[in-house]
């Protein structure tokens, strides 16, 4: 049951039936993509694991009584979004750690791919620097793919507070990360937002 | 949105046109909107402006889950897996073998499901015998004083005899070497009992039996497999296999 041509909700029913390893192997196809909206929402690796371990053992718990009213990956995707937007209500301002410069199995090129390398870090930061409210639905939608109505089925906010929210977060994006030289900075623009702008400029020499 | 309308041509509210751009707004401004923003350069450099940050978020990298995360994981949900699996520890049971007589089947019962998990002894290093987790069975209740006891050590995970199941959880969420303060230092006690390490999925100061000790979560080499070894900061080293209270598996 629990091989690879299984359905996510094939996997669901083997678990509810007993089978040990069917909601591992759920986890396993997943666990990729909601670390990184973990990792990129929370910002501290070591609550993006703390929410996940508690997010999939909630998930566990209850996935017995899981009815087909929505998809799996959504109602799996939901748990993990809501541990971590529960972590972000329960915390108040706390240093986070730097997110990791490139994943594991990027390999090390010393030139070109310097820039590029830049580039992504200087994005993230900028990205972590947006108010929770706008950073959430970003990510979800502009980086991890999710569709605007999926992303409101997972914060659990209007399809429209989506759209809204990810405007206001692009737009100070654009403005942070240089694509709006030109443009007054008239958005809420953090102080720190400067050191970012200055990263981009020495990365465009 | 409609409001935004007011503020449609030069100079642009970004922030209205990153509606425009987003779909936020209602169709009859977007409809009023459209034509003005086609015939003003500003407006479509701001609108570039937006794609090129929808690209830059489009082009971060993924980050696979790390390994030691996903370790962490898997060992939780593993033991979630086995709430009501027996306890199998045999130099354990050897220990308790002669108490059972003053017990009644359902309190053993009882912890077996406390337990949750199903512990494996391991045999030691060759000197070490049959002894199993045996030396740390002095199942004395001395209390813990001076500085042996670590502040706040009430609020530390408590274990009694083999019962990790309750901590298990805790102990896997945490990188806490306490008193031994880091990884070399417990991979020194454990090579005492000739246990190479790495680094732990979990590691926590806890109490065993009322006495402070450190309990560190390894893998056990296969997968779903995992050791649970508990030491004694105060006595531990490369030299000292006494110093490991608690050596055991939890097997799939």
């Amino acid at each position: 049951m629990t091989a690879a041509a299984s359905s996510d909700a094939d996997l669901i029913t083997a678990h509810a039936a007993g089978d040990p390893h069917a909601f591992s192997e759920l986890v396993r196809r997943h666990r990729d993509r909601m670390w990184a909206v973990a990792l990129r929402t929370l910002r501290d690796p070591e609550e993006a694991a703390d929410a996940l371990q508690e997010a999939f053992i909630s998930a566990f718990r209850a996935a017995a009584s899981f009815r087909a009213e929505s998809q799996v990956t959504t109602w799996l995707h939901r748990i993990v979004v809501n541990a971590c937007l529960d972590r972000m209500r329960r915390r108040q301002t706390r240093p986070t750690v730097p997110l990791p410069e490139a994943g594991p199995g990027e390999p090390v090129a010393p030139r070109d791919a310097m820039a590029e390398r830049e580039t992504r870090l200087v994005v993230q930061a900028a990205l972590n620097e947006l108010p929770e409210e706008q950073r959430a639905p970003i990510v979800l939608v502009d980086v991890e793919g999710y569709s605007v109505a999926e992303t409101a089925q997972l914060l659990g906010i209007a399809e429209g507070t989506v759209k809204s929210r990810c405007a206001r977060g692009r737009a100070k994006l654009a403005k942070v990360l240089g694509h709006l030289r030109n443009q007054s900075a008239d958005a809420n623009v953090p102080v720190n937002d400067v050191q970012v702008q200055q990263g981009r400029q020495l990365e465009e020499r | 949105m409609t409001g935004n309308a007011r503020r449609s041509g030069p100079p642009w509210s970004v922030d209205l046109l990153a509606d425009l751009h987003a779909g936020a707004l209602d169709p009859r401004t977007e409809a009023e909107l459209r034509p003005l923003v086609e015939n003003d350069p500003e407006a479509r450099e701001i609108l570039a402006a937006l794609d090129a940050t929808l690209d830059d978020l489009h082009n971060l990298p993924p980050i696979p889950m790390p390994r030691h995360v996903a370790e962490r994981i898997d060992a939780a949900l593993a033991e979630e897996a086995r709430p009501t699996a027996p306890v199998i520890d045999f130099a354990q049971a050897k220990a308790r073998r002669a108490k059972r007589l003053g017990w009644g089947a359902g309190l053993l019962a009882a912890a077996a499901v406390a337990v949750g998990v199903a512990v494996v002894a391991i045999p030691r290093d060759n000197t070490a015998g049959d002894g199993g987790i045996a030396q740390q069975d002095t199942t004395t209740n001395t209390p813990v004083t001076g500085s042996a006891v670590p502040p706040g050590s009430a609020d530390l995970p408590a274990v009694r005899g083999e019962n990790f199941g309750p901590v298990f959880g805790d102990v896997l969420k945490a990188q806490n070497y306490g008193p031994l303060e880091n990884q070399e230092q417990l991979a020194d006690c454990l090579r005492g009992a000739n246990i190479t390490a790495g680094k732990p999925l979990g590691v926590s100061p806890i109490t065993l039996d009322d006495k402070p000790a450190v309990m560190a979560i390894l893998p056990a080499g296969t997968p779903g497999a995992y050791r649970i070894v508990v030491v004694d900061p105060q006595t531990c080293g490369p030299d000292n296999p006494e110093g490991v209270l608690a050596n055991s598996t939890i097997e799939p």
